[in-house]
């Protein structure tokens, strides 16, 4: 337990030091303001830019546009952001053999796993978290509307299919030699759930739908119960391959 | 200039996070002599002239090792 509070205060120190955390927080900050302001800004711009002559009839966005903005954003250039930035989260230091002198000094591997994916676990959750305050700040301040509901159960959703990002990402690391590979692999992963998309009854077990069916939620067309067989084979999914990597790690040649 | 008018609450805090990113990539472009790829005159342009990608582009590919 000591070596595994020693080895994640030393990921959270090179990930500062990396200006890793730096870059999750301010892209997710900038994420957090646009929503709201695309939402808002889209109809004007819109108007502004079409052709003398030419008449369109927008609706007046609502908080439900923010928050499909939100979705849309976070699912797509969120999460590449956020395994792009954690792609070499492994392979670097296997590459320039930090690791080997702690590792004969007795620092335990499972430490070592469980270390780096309790530090990406943080700055996932801080990251998703100051973009989920700063969209609800602007979008309360921009359209005072109640049209959205169940915000914290679909962005709980949402944290929890990064968390299983994570630790497919932790699980590619360790079988992969390099950070490209961990990446493919991930992709891989990513591309698989999407085939088995392709199959309607699919999608009530699929680790997807947690990313997915936000908006479904937010304007209330579907109950957050709907989506617990989803949750459960996420967090099985992820302890498992969390689990995965720690075996994976244990038996590979440094 | 209308619209930044209405919208400077949000517009603001968005400029700032920008301009500090890419500061933040601007200095340690200028501080250090290795990166992973390209030279100094290829980052520099890069950095400061294409907004949030350009400073993450840096971090994530281009930061070398201190």
């Amino acid at each position: 337990m000591s070596h595994f509070r020693v080895f994640f205060k030393k990921e959270m120190v090179e990930h500062i030091r990396t200006y890793k955390l730096l870059i999750m927080l301010v892209v997710f900050f900038i994420f957090g303001i646009m929503n709201p302001l695309t939402a808002k800004l889209t109809p004007e711009l819109l108007e502004k830019f079409m052709p003398e002559g030419v008449l369109i009839s927008l609706p007046e966005p609502s908080s439900i546009d923010s928050w499909a903005q939100f979705y849309k954003n976070i699912t797509q250039m969120g999460l590449i952001v956020t395994v792009l930035v954690f792609s070499s989260v492994l392979s670097s230091e296997l590459s320039k053999g930090t690791l080997i002198n702690l590792l004969t000094k007795g620092l335990s591997r499972t430490a070592v796993i469980m270390g780096k994916f309790a530090a990406m676990l943080t700055i996932w959750t801080a990251s998703l978290a100051t973009a989920f305050v700063t969209t609800w700040g602007y979008t309360v301040f921009l359209f005072s509307d109640d049209y959205s509901a169940n915000l914290f159960s679909s962005v709980f959703c949402l944290w929890l299919f990064g968390v299983f990002i994570l630790a497919v990402l932790l699980c590619s690391s360790t079988l992969a030699a390099s950070s490209y590979g961990a990446l493919l692999l991930t992709g891989a992963a990513a591309v698989c759930l999407a085939i088995l998309n392709i199959f309607p009854k699919a999608w009530k077990y699929n680790p997807l739908s947690l990313a997915g069916k936000n908006m479904e939620l937010v304007t209330n067309s579907i109950m957050f119960s709907s989506l617990s067989y989803a949750i459960g084979v996420t967090v099985a999914a992820a302890i498992a391959l969390l689990a995965a990597a720690v075996l994976i790690f244990k038996r590979k040649q440094l | 200039m209308d619209v930044f008018k209405e919208y400077w609450p949000i517009l603001l805090p968005l400029i700032i996070a920008e301009v500090a990113l890419m500061l933040a990539a601007l200095r340690h472009v200028l501080k250090h002599r290795n990166y992973r790829f390209g030279t100094r005159a290829f980052w520099i342009p890069v950095v400061v002239f294409i907004q949030i990608i350009g400073p993450i582009a840096y971090f994530i590919f281009g930061r070398g090792e201190d």
